[in-house]
């Protein structure tokens, strides 16, 4: 059986919930369900294009991309990904902290292949993952974000949310990469761990984010755990922050710093 | 007259008078009047939840399922609005779980 009539008929066990309860727990869920947790892999590609592109943003820095819990109870340990095409099946190698490296290949192209994880649908979420080596501990560099959120909005990483949700989030789906250059776009980054403060630093000058760029907006919405479910921060809202990445005032070299709970 | 002047005189005093100040609003949830202050008056350490309902209000509070929550109070806008707009300022609370202030910050 090929490799995708075989990803389909596990999924379709798993809906009709005809298989075993372990193997439908151990389901790959590639199109069955309206919000599949697969990415499609040209677009990932494409992604890493326009990382090629615009790597000036952030010249000593490599292209990863990393996987996220998206539910409390989400294990993370033990992931396995895989390019899923008709004719092709290609591990890949996740690295400790959840980051791996995609690399192009034409025939899953061709294809239209999935980047397919072992894990139930809606159970986890994508990033870009860049970074300059070499940075001061607990620091990221705005360059580097500038460039995460281009590659993630070009290579279609971030997940589905319902209209109005959180009054702002729902914006976000339909744009490309430019909406990376607007002023203040809300384009949630993942700290390692809970925030408490999140500062831009670039030479003398300094400024404190206000904390509504802090954990999703949530202190501007008295009703924000009720869309929780249907934000891809919702097991990390508490590490969740956006920047201004589109104020040309800062520059790539910005150091973002965060200071942990 | 005499008493026709006075009261003259009288009524012009009361006109001249400065109208009485309006009651100041009342703080809504979350606002304050000073962030700084407000700082001030808190202990990182001891201060708890309930000293600090008691001391500046009630805050706005994102709760965390790690047991961490984190107040906001800010500061109440100016009532003529300023140009260029200045930030409010906010003060931020970091309580741990077991209750007590953990961590503050104004902006």
């Amino acid at each position: 059986m090929r490799r995708r009539s075989r990803f389909l008929f596990i999924a379709f066990l798993a809906t009709c919930g005809a298989a075993p309860a372990q193997a439908a727990e151990d389901a790959v869920v590639v199109t069955a369900l309206r919000h599949p947790v697969a990415k499609s892999y040209d677009r990932m590609v494409a992604g890493m294009a326009l990382f090629e592109q615009r790597r000036h943003l952030a010249p000593g820095a490599a292209l990863r991309f990393k996987l996220l819990p998206r539910k409390q109870q989400t294990a993370m340990d033990g992931v396995e990904l895989e390019i899923a095409a008709d004719s092709v099946g290609i591990a890949l190698e996740v690295a400790p902290d959840r980051t791996f490296v995609l690399e192009r290949n034409d025939v899953a192209l061709k294809e239209k292949a999935k980047v397919v994880p072992n894990r139930k649908a809606g159970t986890m979420t994508w990033r870009a993952d860049v970074r300059t080596p070499g940075l001061p501990p607990h620091t990221r560099r705005l360059g580097d974000l500038r460039l995460e959120c281009e590659v993630g909005m070009k290579a279609g990483l971030i997940s589905d949310y319902p209209p109005s949700f959180f009054g702002w989030l729902d914006e976000l789906l339909p744009q490309g990469p430019s909406y990376c250059h607007r002023a203040e776009p809300r384009y949630l980054f993942f700290a390692d761990r809970p925030l408490f403060s999140v500062t831009l630093h670039d030479g003398p000058r300094r400024e404190v984010l206000s904390v509504d760029r802090l954990y999703a907006g949530a202190s501007r919405d008295a009703r924000w755990k009720k869309g929780l479910g249907y934000c891809d921060c919702e097991a990390l809202i508490d590490r969740a922050y956006f920047v201004p990445l589109g104020d040309t005032s800062w520059p790539d070299d910005t150091l973002v710093e965060l200071e942990y709970m | 007259m005499r008493s026709l002047f006075l009261c003259a005189l009288l009524g012009g005093c009361t006109l001249l008078q400065p109208p009485p100040k309006p009651a100041e609003k009342p703080l809504g949830p979350g606002e304050i009047v000073s962030a700084q202050a407000a700082q001030d008056v808190l202990s990182i350490g001891s201060s708890t939840k309930a000293e600090v309902r008691a001391a500046l209000g009630e805050a706005v509070v994102v709760d965390f399922a790690s047991g961490y929550e984190v107040w906001v109070y800010r500061e109440r806008p100016p009532e003529k609005p300023q140009e260029p707009a200045a930030p409010q300022a906010e003060l931020v609370l970091l309580f741990a779980p077991s209750g007590v202030l953990s961590k503050t910050r104004v902006r």
